[in-house]
């Protein structure tokens, strides 16, 4: 079931607003807050103009790069983040689990029941990571996200050119994965086509 | 929880330990360990091997510590690793870690998903770190469970 603040806002802005709101002091360069939330550099692009021009964000260009963060001096920040925290979906609360390894991830996504809608209340969270995080690193980022999900968080990662090859190679296990339907926690189908 | 608070709710038992099944434990770790390494196997085999040896650390640590799971309670696995922190003072990253490892084998075991090649080798390796980490903590606290008998 979506979560409130996407029945509200929907799945773009909510995608933006949590990896944003969530994390207020770390400004996102705009190609990997499109890398994170797999939302297209033009839906984007309209999305974060809007929220800065409404003082939701403020816009930071060093150089030729520009970033994105959350205006601490809106009005409504408190209540902007305070919704966000409150209500956000079981993907929001994953992908802000993972955002400080962000820059050793290059796709993940969960899988299993929960993402089939065929979970009960206890069904465990499965979750695959590709890129170069090591598994350790995975258990320990998810840690505080099973305790906010009351649920088990199960990460399995891989590399990514490995995931592509054993699926090119019709490997049991990513085969079976790929199979099924995934919610994407970072990235979208079209990294991974 | 402390083991002894363990002992109370039911999920263990009193134990008296001796050198001759401290042994025995280290020996099959040790087995199990040197299988994992055999070539071919499966990533489910690799890892449910590691999986073994990481229970018998385990198991050696917690009758050194005077105590034994009491199988006939549910949930004896992670009482297992739940006891590690207690026995071999081992440190929260690690145990959650194991614990980690400990449901990808409880999904693999109940619903028949298969074990991915990272998770296994993981698996193998925080056996092989366990089984030093345990001989190390017997050498230091119970030395006397090291000894063959004559």
């Amino acid at each position: 079931m979506k979560s409130l603040i996407s029945h509200l806002l929907g799945d773009t802005r909510t995608a933006i607003l949590a990896v944003l709101l969530l994390r207020p002091d770390e400004p996102q360069h705009v190609r990997e807050l499109a890398r994170l939330t797999g939302v297209s550099p033009g839906t984007l692009h309209r999305e974060l103009t809007a929220l800065e021009s409404l003082g939701v964000l403020r816009r930071n260009a060093v150089g030729r790069q520009v970033f994105f963060a959350a205006n601490r001096e809106c009005p409504v920040f408190e209540e902007l983040a305070g919704l966000v925290r409150k209500t956000a979906g079981l993907v929001d609360v994953v992908r802000n689990a993972l955002l400080p390894h962000a820059s050793r991830i290059g796709a993940a996504f969960i899988y299993g029941s929960v993402a089939a809608g065929t979970e009960t209340s206890r069904s465990d969270v499965d979750v695959m990571i590709l890129g170069e995080l090591p598994f350790a690193d995975a258990v320990k980022a998810l840690a505080p996200a099973q305790a906010s999900l009351r649920r088990e968080v199960n990460p399995t990662v891989m590399k990514s050119a490995e995931f592509l090859r054993k699926r090119r190679a019709k490997d049991n296990f990513v085969t079976t994965v790929w199979k099924a339907p995934r919610l994407w926690v970072i990235g979208s189908d079209h990294e991974l086509g | 929880m402390s083991l002894d608070n363990l002992a109370r709710i039911g999920q263990l038992k009193a134990h008296t330990p001796n050198a001759a099944e401290t042994l025995r434990l280290l020996a099959s770790a040790e087995r199990f360990l040197k299988d994992a390494h055999v070539a071919g196997l499966s990533d489910e085999t690799r890892f449910n091997v590691g999986y073994n040896a990481i229970m018998q650390c385990a198991l050696v640590a917690l009758m050194a510590s005077g105590y034994r799971p009491a199988t006939s309670v549910p949930g004896h696995h992670q009482t297992m690793i739940q006891s590690l922190p207690l026995t071999l003072a081992l440190s929260k990253d690690d145990w959650l870690v194991l614990d980690a490892l400990r449901r990808k084998r409880n999904i693999n075991d109940y619903s028949g998903d298969l074990i991915d090649p990272e998770s296994a080798s993981e698996c193998v390796a925080r056996a092989t770190a366990l089984l030093a980490t345990t001989r190390r903590w017997l050498k230091q606290h119970h030395p006397q469970l090291l000894e063959q008998a004559k």
